[in-house]
């Protein structure tokens, strides 16, 4: 009996110590947001920049587990249109110089991550012109298997060549039922995003 | 000290006499087994703990220094913990019940029992705990009522009618397993309610994977965790059915004889096929299945009462109850059903040379098969309430001869003066100088044990030269 209660106590202890330890200040977490919501608008050039600076240090520590390169990379092909915003790496010179000089240049703008209690949610739209033509969901919750099923939701809904907010051309979506929270900050993501373009 | 001849009187009609008190059969194979060392029980002890914190490793390295800043989050943390070491744990727990030959031989069925008992009272917490801190957790973050929020856990998760239905399983088993309530239940009924375990294994396993944060995504994590259960379940299968089929298609082991010892102490000489191949030491024992009418669905853990040898076996058996009673009418012929052997109160677990061993009441039977195969020299104390109770002494009487071992009866309930005076430190040593050298093994009564293991600590002896025959649920 002298073991088993030395033994819960060690669970007792082990779990509060680990979870002490994750909780901290919390002040890395502050640090790794401000240069994604203090970052200027980002035309097509500067793309893909923001969107390291602001997703890098969100994404690494999840590492190689998180599913939400698997979720954009998988949807990417199937839905968009032109190759050439699909990598954000090729974008400032392929459209230049393979388009005909009529033709509007593509450029992407990334929202700022917007935290909510479940986890954060960051934008990125491809403008064509003024037009949006694409929007991808660079992050969202997915903590939970709940969460994740949710994400998944709104990211069917909103997302993608011919999601919500290409129909709308804006952020005055529906909230999808079940995901008010996601919905929210994904439309607020969104919004700062399409502000930063225009 | 002499003592009067007490076979005769609880002997059962139409029995052949005792084999003139089971002088060392035929087969001279008793000789001292080498020292096994407790390495492997130690590189399996490691092995577990290594585990436990290999399982709870991925949700470290999921969750970001820093990211606990909300008190929903921190609870869902702490319960997605408990939520790992619980699903670990019960793993464990089943692992250790599998009968797995490896783990009856290397840490034994009574340590594994002792070690079941401790994590199962762990495993209730770590259960309780996690449906506790994800509940709460939950209804923190989504700002609902604790009440509600179980509901939506109901509803709208996967699979978590059966994980709320394991969980209840588990409470129901953790309950019943405490001593108190448990010494008031029917054995059956306890045992019937743990066999519902695999239930809760069944019913908890669905959970893990819709919803555990760690496990829901397909990853080696995942495969690792499933990987856990294959081993779990192909442990169960082996020791459960593979191992102790081999075995007893391969001893074919049956009743030959049933001799009173004392007139409520019986003896079960058993035969069977290429025994000479047994892989058993003295001490250890079986779970022993009588395949009568009314005993087949039973089975008991027994030691053997001698050492291997090629012709027969022999269990020593004290009539408490009605199972027991029953023993007694077995007829020569009766197969036997056993799984085994198991157990570490062996001379093969010696860490010296000399032993001292206390034996209280019947718990001299598997202290009489140890002391056939520990290095001559060894001191037996052997405490039975009367005279009458003292068993198999015309086998002591030879071991002493023939093994060179120093007994001394003590005749009398545990607080007689005399008893009482043996049992102290000053006792011990004036009986055996060197008993802090020396092994100890001890087995009998909880009482004797306890109040043994207090008076050895007292005069010194390290708690690892100690060796326990009981099961001490």
């Amino acid at each position: 009996m002298r073991r088993a209660l030395l033994a819960i106590t060690g669970l007792a202890a082990s779990t509060t110590a680990m979870v002490v330890l994750k909780s901290g200040p919390g002040a890395s977490q502050v640090a790794q947001e401000l240069p994604a919501a203090g970052q200027p608008v980002a035309p097509a050039p500067d793309g893909p920049a923001p969107t390291d600076g602001g997703a890098g240090p969100e994404a690494s520590p999840s590492g190689a587990a998180s599913p939400r390169p698997r979720r954009s990379a998988t949807r990417a092909p199937a839905t968009r249109p032109t190759a050439g915003a699909t990598s954000g790496a090729r974008l400032p010179s392929a459209p230049r110089t393979s388009s005909a000089p009529a033709r509007p240049t593509t450029r992407t703008v990334t929202g700022p991550v917007v935290e909510n209690e479940y986890g954060n949610v960051q934008v990125r739209i491809t403008l064509s012109g003024s037009r949006i033509v694409d929007a991808v969901a660079l992050e969202l919750p997915e903590e939970t298997a709940q969460s994740d099923q949710r994400s998944q939701q709104v990211d069917d809904r909103y997302s993608g060549t011919s999601g919500l907010v290409v129909q709308q051309q804006g952020a005055d979506l529906d909230t999808v039922s079940g995901a008010t929270a996601t919905s929210t900050s994904y439309r607020q993501s969104l919004q700062a995003a399409i502000d930063r373009a225009n | 000290m002499t003592y009067p001849r007490t076979h005769a009187a609880g002997r059962r009609a139409g029995t052949t006499p005792s084999r003139d008190g089971g002088r060392p059969a035929g087969g001279v194979r008793p000789q001292v087994p080498p020292r096994r060392g407790p390495g492997g029980r130690r590189v399996l002890a490691a092995l577990l703990v290594l585990g436990l914190l290999a399982s709870v490793l991925p949700w470290w390295l999921d969750t970001p220094a820093g990211s606990l800043r909300t008190t929903a989050a921190t609870l869902t943390a702490a319960g997605r913990i408990t939520g790992l070491v619980a699903g670990y744990l019960l793993l464990v727990q089943v692992l250790m019940m599998s009968r797995l030959p490896l783990l009856e031989r290397w840490i034994g069925g009574e340590q594994i029992a002792r070690w079941h008992r401790d994590l199962g009272a762990t495993l209730l917490v770590a259960v309780l705990a996690h449906a506790a801190l994800i509940l709460v957790g939950y209804a923190d973050l989504e700002d609902k009522p604790i009440l509600t929020e179980a509901g939506v856990l109901l509803r709208d998760h996967e699979d978590m009618v059966s994980a709320f239905a394991a969980a209840g399983v588990l409470v129901l088993i953790g309950f019943t397993s405490v001593r108190a309530i448990r010494r008031v239940l029917p054995y059956e009924l306890w045992h019937a309610l743990h066999l519902a375990s695999y239930l809760a294994l069944l019913l908890g396993f669905g959970h893990q994977f819709s919803n555990g944060a760690q496990l829901f995504r397909p990853g080696p994590v995942r495969t690792l965790w499933i990987a856990m259960y294959v081993v779990v379940v192909a442990a169960l299968v082996w020791g459960r059915v593979v191992a102790p089929l081999a075995f007893n298609l391969r001893h074919r082991l049956r009743v030959a004889d049933v001799v009173a010892e004392s007139p409520d102490t019986i003896s079960i000489y058993l035969t069977g096929d290429r025994l000479g191949e047994l892989d058993l030491l003295g001490g250890q024992f079986f779970r022993w299945r009588f395949l009568t009418r009314g005993c087949w669905w039973q089975s008991h853990p027994f030691s053997v009462s001698a050492a291997a040898n090629d012709r027969w076996l022999r269990l020593t058996v004290k009539v408490v109850g009605a199972y027991t009673r029953d023993l007694r009418d077995l007829d020569p012929g009766t197969p036997v059903w056993a799984e085994g052997p198991s157990g570490t109160f062996t001379a093969a677990h010696r860490t010296g040379d000399r032993a001292l061993l206390i034996a209280g009441g019947s718990g001299i039977t598997p202290i009489r098969a140890v002391l056939e195969e520990l290095p001559p020299g060894s001191a037996l104390i052997y405490r039975a309430r009367t005279p009458a109770d003292v068993l198999l002494h015309r086998e002591l009487d030879w071991l002493a001869q023939a093994r060179d071992v120093r007994i001394w009866y003590v005749i009398g309930s545990r607080n007689d003066p005399g008893p009482r005076q043996v049992l102290t430190p000053d006792g011990l040593r004036g009986l055996v100088p060197d008993v802090v050298r020396r092994d100890v093994y001890l087995c009998g009564p909880p009482g004797l044990v306890a109040q043994s293991l207090a008076v050895l600590r007292q005069a010194g002896v390290p708690r690892r030269q100690v060796h326990l025959a009981t099961f001490e649920l």
